[in-house]
């Protein structure tokens, strides 16, 4: 029996390291082999020359990153921006241009003018004539965009990602206690089902794009062998946690596929989220250093994982309002709040992951190096207080890369993280076989180590590797992006669950300060689970290719679909009545008007 | 929009320092992987093993998931500094160095259970009580050491380092220093004790050595510097300069000799590196090695001036000169096999020093009334600390083939090395020759 149990363990020890491999290795290429086609939305004619507009958002001028390039000596550098939107209205703004910018002979003003097709504009002494797209440019676009999920069977790394997920159970089922196998195969088999729902739901929808799901639901799993090693008798409360997080992603990045609601939201969600922190500021009781936590009827709640997602949800902005200096100072103030606040709860470490997404949106925000060496400078000042006026955090930096020199004192956690993380080897010691989830706050600060102790190095590497595969992603797709908001979004949340993870990881192998955050997905912990699934909202809606997300419709003969949920379809119903229909392109409305 | 795009790659930096980050930690990882992983084997292995001492006493015991000592504190607490604990409380015990070296890692299957493990030391636990009893005789605050050890197979049979501890005892109010291995990982100041590596030094270099006499009278002026002696010795042999231990004779000797030969001495008797015991560091000792001026060195020639040995280093030099010049490498262990030996210095040497130091035992240190039975061959010392206080040393072995121990006693500030040192060197050996029992060879 005894050796029948060594090969079972083995065997999907192996498993789950190939299966890993395997499924990051098809997301990886699913999501980055994919050949980028511009698109053509319209175009401007200029003395004999046609630019072609490739994106939802266009900045005209002499710059060498315009998208339409206009060398000509009365052009600014940054003169103007074309802008369209979700129902094909283009409009343009001037973005404080030496000459000024005239549609049919009127200035246009601060709020910028609608242009239509036949339109001429005139803007540092050059003519342009404005041309919506055509049909040509339409079959173009259609003909042009490679449909997500085509090279690689999104069906077939799903199935992957359950035999991995079964594979787990099959460990843990030989490790945990019996009084906990039933709740732990539960809790297995619902965050199977929901996974299999929801890529049944978008396969309805006639969407075929779930890499990105996929990576969080790989995650996800590994998240839930931490919870069943750690705290096993909490796993009904993980489900439930794990099914809110998915369907606060699904809300979310639904409510993101149209633009205007969003921008219109942004200044409520960032008193929302002002107010947040202020009541963790003034309600909460010291919990172990950090003030951190909100305690309700015995569960408790981090209002900072929250934050997080609504912080790059007002950060992140459209290019037009980019060069609007007001803009970016509002950001500044709103940063600087969150971030005060932060430290006077004492959570260092989150604030210090959101000081460095606050680089990355004001980077990619301004395009000022300027700004960036300035935040950091101010940063460092204020970090140098923090030190010298909080004594534990200045024994946080003592520690760092001594932690062998204290093994019972300062070092306890990092030397126990680096033994145990060591110890797993490359295949580790079998999930909930370690001892490494005894330690307090294993399962969240040291997760990574636990990771390593319990399923291998390799998975530990693939964890990061995970990521690091988003990341790469959100670069990729910011080439494709037809509104500045989803690209610097997505981009700023990946920075996040970067620099998180970074921090984490690090913090925990002695190569970075001990700061206490979570690891995205994998840590245990209801909001920073939650917070996780919010940011793969802005991920999954910067995502344009061909029926790979929500945030963007599928291109369909018909302009509605019917299989949807009842939630949406009522919603969209609304807005129907509302505005017309938002949701149906242009180049469809034809279809539309003629099907109906 | 191609603004946007291109400020994305910003990104990339992030993702390439976390990768940057994650390679320096494989590097580590394999570098260092394996002191990780075995710094908390006993829980990461989960095998388990036993460490006895050479009569199957039982010393400790690891499990998968908790620790023992043995259940006498008294044994505990004696055999602390062997032993050393599973926190690594005290670096030089044999917990901290072996239990790793009896599990098994690799960077590929991580940390191995591994069979059942049995370290048999040389060390015999009950000789360790008594000699923990003996110094702790002195009084509550003693600090010192002894170590004991048949120079003919090198296994060390006793090791002892005051002020101890209990480790399973964690509310144990601590003295000062208990963490310190006086026997291993300490250095002392050695005063006259010393003079036995001078008389090394004297009877390989100076040709005439043992026809040259030595006069005294108290007081010795090198270029106007003043060496006081213990009292005055008149004239002397050399023979009888040692066992007056006279510092008139010795600096002499020191100058005769020069401070090149001298340092050239002293490191080849080992007493200048730090040496490895099982694995084990052990301390470096320390002779002027910058030109000093004569009376300087005719000062560290006695064993003061700058000055500093290890007690190991010269148990090592005992165990050579008992040996006929050849050391036989000393050892915690009990192992199979020949053990390792080199030779540190001439035979003829090594013979005349012993035959020196006989004599101070039976001319000087009144041998029959003090150390009754006992082929002892010894050397004191009381080495002045500058504020009126010296360390009591009294090191020798005991000329006997029966019962070839080596020792070296040591109290801190315990006063004079003869009237402090010398009984608990005798009580111990008294012990030892009637209770453990020596192999022949």
């Amino acid at each position: 029996m005894e050796v029948f149990l060594d090969y079972a363990l083995t065997t999907s020890k192996f498993a789950v390291i190939i299966l890993s491999i395997l499924i990051l290795a098809r997301c990886l290429r699913s999501m980055l082999s994919e050949k980028y086609e511009s698109e053509v939305w319209g175009h401007l004619g200029c003395e004999g020359d046609s630019y072609t507009l490739t994106h939802w958002e266009n900045l005209i001028g002499r710059s060498i990153s315009s998208d339409v390039r206009l060398c000509y000596p009365g052009v600014s550098r940054c003169h103007a921006v074309l802008s369209r939107n979700d129902r094909g209205i283009w409009k343009i703004y001037d973005i404080f241009s030496r000459s000024g910018v005239w549609v049919n002979g009127v200035k246009v003003g601060g709020s910028g003018s609608q242009v239509v097709a036949g339109d001429v504009i005139n803007l540092g002494g050059l003519t342009l004539k404005f041309y919506d797209m055509s049909a040509a440019d339409q079959a173009r676009n259609e003909a042009g965009r490679t449909s997500a999920g085509q090279h690689v069977s999104p069906t077939i790394t799903l199935l992957e990602l359950s035999l991995f997920q079964l594979a787990l159970l099959c460990q843990h089922a030989m490790s945990a206690e019996a009084e906990h196998i039933r709740s732990i195969a539960l809790a297995f088999v619902a965050l199977m089902a929901l996974q299999w729902c929801c890529y049944s739901a978008m396969r309805l929808m006639n969407r075929s794009g779930f890499e990105v799901e996929t990576l969080a639901f790989y995650l996800t799993s590994l998240g839930m062998s931490v919870a069943a090693s750690s705290t096993p008798e909490d796993m009904y409360r993980q489900i439930l946690l794990t099914l809110a997080a998915v369907a606060l992603f699904l809300f979310s990045g639904w409510w993101m596929r149209n633009l205007r609601r969003t921008m219109a939201l942004r200044i409520p969600v960032a008193v929302l989220a002002l107010a947040l922190m202020a009541v963790n500021v003034l309600a909460s009781d010291a919990v172990l250093g950090a003030r951190n936590w909100l305690e309700f009827g015995g569960y408790s709640f981090q209002p900072s994982e929250i934050v997080k997602a609504c912080y790059i949800y007002v950060g992140a902005s459209t290019l037009e309002r980019l060069f609007f200096r007001r803009n970016l100072y509002g950001f500044i103030a709103f940063s600087a709040l969150c971030v005060v606040a932060l430290a006077l709860i004492g959570d260092f470490g989150t604030a210090l992951i959101f000081f460095i997404t606050f680089l990355i949106i004001s980077y990619m925000r301004s395009g000022s190096l300027g700004t960036v060496f300035l935040a950091v400078s101010a940063a460092a000042l204020a970090g140098f207080l923090a030190v010298t006026v909080k004594p534990y955090i200045a024994q946080r930096f003592a520690t760092w890369g001594h932690a062998w020199e204290d093994v019972y004192g300062a070092g306890f956690q990092q030397t126990r993280a680096m033994s145990a993380a060591a110890s797993g080897g490359l295949t580790g010691k079998g999930a909930g076989f370690g001892w490494l989830d005894d330690i307090f706050a294993a399962n969240t600060d040291m997760v990574f180590a636990v990771i390593c102790e319990e399923l291998g190095l390799i998975i530990g590497l693939c964890m990061v590797a995970a990521v690091l595969v988003m990341a790469f992603f959100a670069v990729r797709s910011a080439r494709r992006g037809r509104s500045a908001y989803y690209p610097i979004a997505a981009c700023a949340a990946m920075a996040l669950l970067l620099s998180q993870m970074a921090l984490n990881v690090f913090g925990s192998l002695d190569l970075l300060p001990f700061t206490g955050v979570t690891f995205p997905f994998v840590s245990r912990g209801g909001s920073s689970l939650i917070s996780c699934w919010l940011l793969m909202a802005f991920i999954k809606s910067a995502d344009n290719r061909q029926g790979a997300s929500f945030a963007v419709r599928p291109a369909r003969s018909s302009g509605y679909d019917e299989g949807q949920e009842e939630e949406e379809e009522e919603a969209e119903e609304y807005i129907n009545i509302a505005e017309g229909n938002p949701f149906i392109e242009p180049w469809q409305e034809e279809n539309y008007e003629k099907d109906n | 929009m191609r603004k946007i795009t291109n400020r994305a790659f910003s990104l990339l930096l992030i993702a390439a320092l976390v990768i940057c980050g994650m390679g320096l930690y494989l590097m580590e990882y394999v570098d260092r992987g394996q002191d990780w992983a075995l710094y908390f084997s006993r829980v990461n292995s989960g095998s388990s093993g036993l460490l006895l001492d050479r009569n199957g006493q039982m010393l400790a015991s690891f499990g998968q998931s908790r620790e023992e000592f043995s259940p006498d504190a008294h044994v505990r607490t004696a055999n602390y500094h062997v032993t050393g604990d599973y926190w690594g409380r005290t670096g030089a015990g044999v917990l901290s160095r072996y239990w790793s070296g009896m599990q098994g890692f690799s960077i590929f299957t991580g940390t191995t259970k591994s069979e059942d493990s049995v370290l048999t030391l040389s060390i015999d636990s009950r000789l360790n009580e008594y000699i923990y009893d003996q110094l702790m005789a002195l009084g509550e605050d003693t600090k010192g050491m002894m170590l004991l050890s048949n120079y003919k197979t090198g296994e060390i049979l006793g090791l002892v380092s005051v002020p101890s501890t209990d480790p399973l005892d964690t509310e144990a109010e601590l003295k000062d220093g208990t963490y310190i291995n006086r026997c291993l990982s300490a250095s002392f100041t050695p005063g006259s004790v010393f003079k036995l590596i001078t008389a090394a030094a004297a009877i390989e270099q100076i040709d005439d050595i043992n026809e040259t006499e030595f006069y005294c009278e108290g007081e010795y002026e090198i270029a106007g510097v003043p060496i006081i002696c213990t009292g005055s010795h008149y004239t002397q042999t050399f023979e009888q300069a040692l066992s007056n231990s006279c510092n008139v004779a010795f600096a002499q000797i020191a100058v005769e000799l020069g401070q090149n030969t001298m340092v050239d001495y002293v490191r080849e008797y080992g007493f200048l590196d730090s040496h490895q015991l099982n694995g084990i560091n052990t301390a470096a000792g320390s002779y002027p090695t910058e030109f000093v001026g004569d009376p300087e060195l005719g000062w560290s020639g006695i064993g003061q001036s700058t000055d500093m040995i290890c007690p190991y280093s010269m148990l090592c030099f005992l165990c050579a000169v008992a040996n006929g010049g050849e050391l036989i490498e000393p050892s915690l262990v009990l192992e199979d096999g020949e053990p390792e030996s080199s030779r540190l210095m001439e035979a003829a040497t090594a013979n005349q020093l012993k035959q020196m130091m006989n004599y101070n035992v039976v001319d000087h240190y009144n041998g029959e009334e003090n150390f009754p039975g006992l082929k002892l061959c010894a050397k004191t010392g009381t080495a002045e600390l500058g504020d009126g206080s010296s360390h009591a040393w009294f090191v020798g072995f005991l000329a006997d083939e029966e019962h070839p121990f080596a020792f070296v006693t040591l109290v801190e500030r315990g006063g004079y090395g003869l009237s402090t040192s010398g009984p608990i060197a005798n009580n111990v050996l008294q012990w030892a020759v009637e209770n453990i029992k020596v192999d022949k060879q």
